[in-house]
């Protein structure tokens, strides 16, 4: 990695107060295009803050958001995704009873037009191909997209909510603990959507308490500690107890 | 076969209940006493379906029966008064709209939760029609271009029948063949998600409970032209025949839901089950009865958006 080489997302000094708390105090970030970089720590060290942030769902009190080399605010999570930064929340934010098109395309749904001036259709056989064809690239064999999502395992949810991204054809893609309540089989898939998604150039920025999963997978790993981060490094040939033990040892900031 | 009976056995059940009469009930199948009950349909038909449409964005409209009522008494006040029988309905539907956005503005912005922002709304609308009609009801001969609503044809068949399809027709593209008919199904069933994927979700719930408010107006309107007469109250009768029928809709088609087909079907089960017992000479306190079983019997088997939407306060 060169000195010239331009972060596709990069946070300056960002904080966020709630009230009195300091959930984040200054903190920098940096994301290169097609890694994957884990951002780890323990409860309240910030994680789900950040998140908030570089997704949209809230502002920060105070620092600047750049994507793509110039200065982004995102007042809600639809600006992010607009522009092209999308966010699979741990509880996956689906709706159970739609069925898995209906999913993929909540929100930004095909239209077709039936010759009036004011109306137009959803084009449902075309978010259904659509949808399948998602699905197929990430390798997941689902065969009937009009299922409702809550019939799915867990792996296959985390995929729909994957093909969503897709859709909207987010090139940064922030992952909040993605295999938490998955089995063991489940997050084997899982991990394989994330490393497709890699080879695919894409950004994934992850979120994870797994540390066999974040050595597995990230290209860097950032540690948070008490709201500031605390350590940054590129991932080579670490073990799953060196990132814990950096998590454990980083001195609490004051 | 498991499936079938999920998606349609209330609605065989019903069917059976249609044939039942048919064969026990003397002049239940005559023309016009068929005739009858499809017209008859129609009010519920259309008040239900407003109610589905605030069920579908997970909101309750407990106000549907007294706004429904205050529109009717609105339209009987201008009608009497000799207001152009196209203004004066323009105006009172405007009214049951208007009465369905004050319920939407004090559920997304007050934050009170529907089940008692509409209480309160069915107890004001109850005030202003006994305000607006000092006590008296509205009859009198209503003119024609009026009453012929309800009560004229077109193309040989009742006008009444009409606006049943009209209303179902549209009903049922709004909410499976259009974005907004969408964005209002996904955030009743899932509001976080959403929201979180750029659903006005709160604009849905507040155009759910004013089309609820709408299809009341609809109704009243309908159902003051048809009588030629318009009293507080008088659309009291179908608060619980509308909530019934949405809920027994929610048993079949697609289960769980409350889905248009299902409403509008139930509704015509129920107007059966009423005319069929009548006929038979069953007392009229047995209809109530039957009224709640149905009421609680639909929601115990399927109904579980009602639960969700009821027990959120």
């Amino acid at each position: 990695m060169t000195a010239s080489d331009e972060p596709i997302y990069a946070l300056r000094a960002v904080t966020k107060n709630y009230g009195a708390v300091e959930a984040l105090r200054g903190v920098d970030l940096t994301v290169f295009a097609g890694e994957v970089l884990a951002i780890c720590g323990d409860n309240g060290a910030g994680k789900s803050t950040l998140i908030k942030i570089m997704s949209g769902a809230e502002e920060p009190t105070s620092g600047t958001l750049r994507l793509r080399g110039s200065d982004v605010r995102f007042r809600t999570p639809q600006d992010a995704l607009q522009q092209g930064v999308a966010t699979i929340y741990q509880d996956l934010a689906l709706a159970p009873r739609l069925s898995i098109a209906a999913n993929v395309f909540l929100g930004a749904e095909h239209l077709r037009s039936i010759g009036l001036p004011f109306l137009k259709m959803l084009d449902k056989a075309r978010m259904a191909r659509e949808a399948q064809g998602y699905l197929e690239r990430l390798s997941v064999k689902i065969t009937d997209v009009s299922r409702p999502v809550e019939r799915l395992s867990g792996g296959q949810r985390q995929a729909v909510a994957i093909a969503r991204a897709l859709r909207w054809n987010a090139d940064v893609i922030i992952m909040d603990e993605p295999t938490a309540a998955l089995g063991v089989k489940e997050t084997a898939q899982v991990l394989d959507l994330i490393r497709h998604l890699k080879s695919e150039g894409r950004t994934v920025i992850l979120i994870s308490h797994n540390m066999r999963d974040v050595v597995a997978l990230a290209t860097r790993i950032a540690i948070l500690k008490g709201g500031r981060k605390v350590h940054e490094l590129v991932n080579e040939g670490l073990r799953p107890d060196d990132v814990s033990h950096l998590i454990m040892s980083a001195p609490e900031a004051a | 076969m498991r499936s079938i009976i999920e998606r349609f056995g209330t609605a065989i059940a019903g069917l059976m209940l249609i044939a039942f009469f048919l064969v026990f009930a003397p002049n239940f199948a005559s023309p016009t006493n068929l005739l009858n009950v499809v017209k008859d349909t129609s009010f519920l038909a259309i008040l239900a379906l407003g109610f589905a449409f605030a069920l579908t964005v997970s909101e309750l409209d407990l106000s549907i029966a007294e706004v429904a009522s205050l529109v009717a008494v609105l339209v009987g006040w201008m009608i009497q008064s000799k207001v152009d029988p196209w203004l004066a309905t323009g105006i009172a539907l405007a009214a049951g709209a208007a009465l369905g956005a004050c319920n939407g503005f004090v559920v997304t912005v007050l934050k009170v939760p529907s089940l008692i922002a509409t209480l309160g709304m069915a107890a004001i609308a109850k005030g202003l029609a006994f305000m607006i009609t000092q006590g008296v009801s509205f009859v009198g001969r209503w003119p024609t271009g009026f009453t012929g609503l309800a009560r004229g044809m077109t193309l040989g068949v009742p006008n009444l029948v009409w606006f049943l399809v009209a209303a179902t027709l549209f009903a049922y593209i709004f909410l499976k063949w259009t974005r907004t008919g969408a964005h209002m199904i996904a955030t009743g069933e899932a509001d976080e998600a959403a929201r979180l994927a750029g659903i006005a979700t709160k604009r849905m719930k507040r155009l759910g409970l004013i089309l609820c408010g709408l299809f009341a107006g609809i109704a009243a309107v309908l159902l003051a032209a048809n009588l030629s007469s318009a009293a507080p109250g008088m659309a009291g009768d179908y608060f619980l025949y509308a909530i019934a029928a949405v809920l027994l809709g929610m048993t079949m088609i697609e289960p769980g839901k409350a889905n248009v087909a299902g409403t509008v079907f139930a509704a015509f089960v129920l107007k059966v089950l009423g005319n069929g017992l009548v006929l038979m000479g069953v007392p009229y306190f047995v209809q109530d009865m039957a009224l709640g079983v149905i009421i609680i019997g639909s929601v115990a088997f399927s109904a579980s958006v009602v639960k969700r939407a009821a027990f959120k306060v």
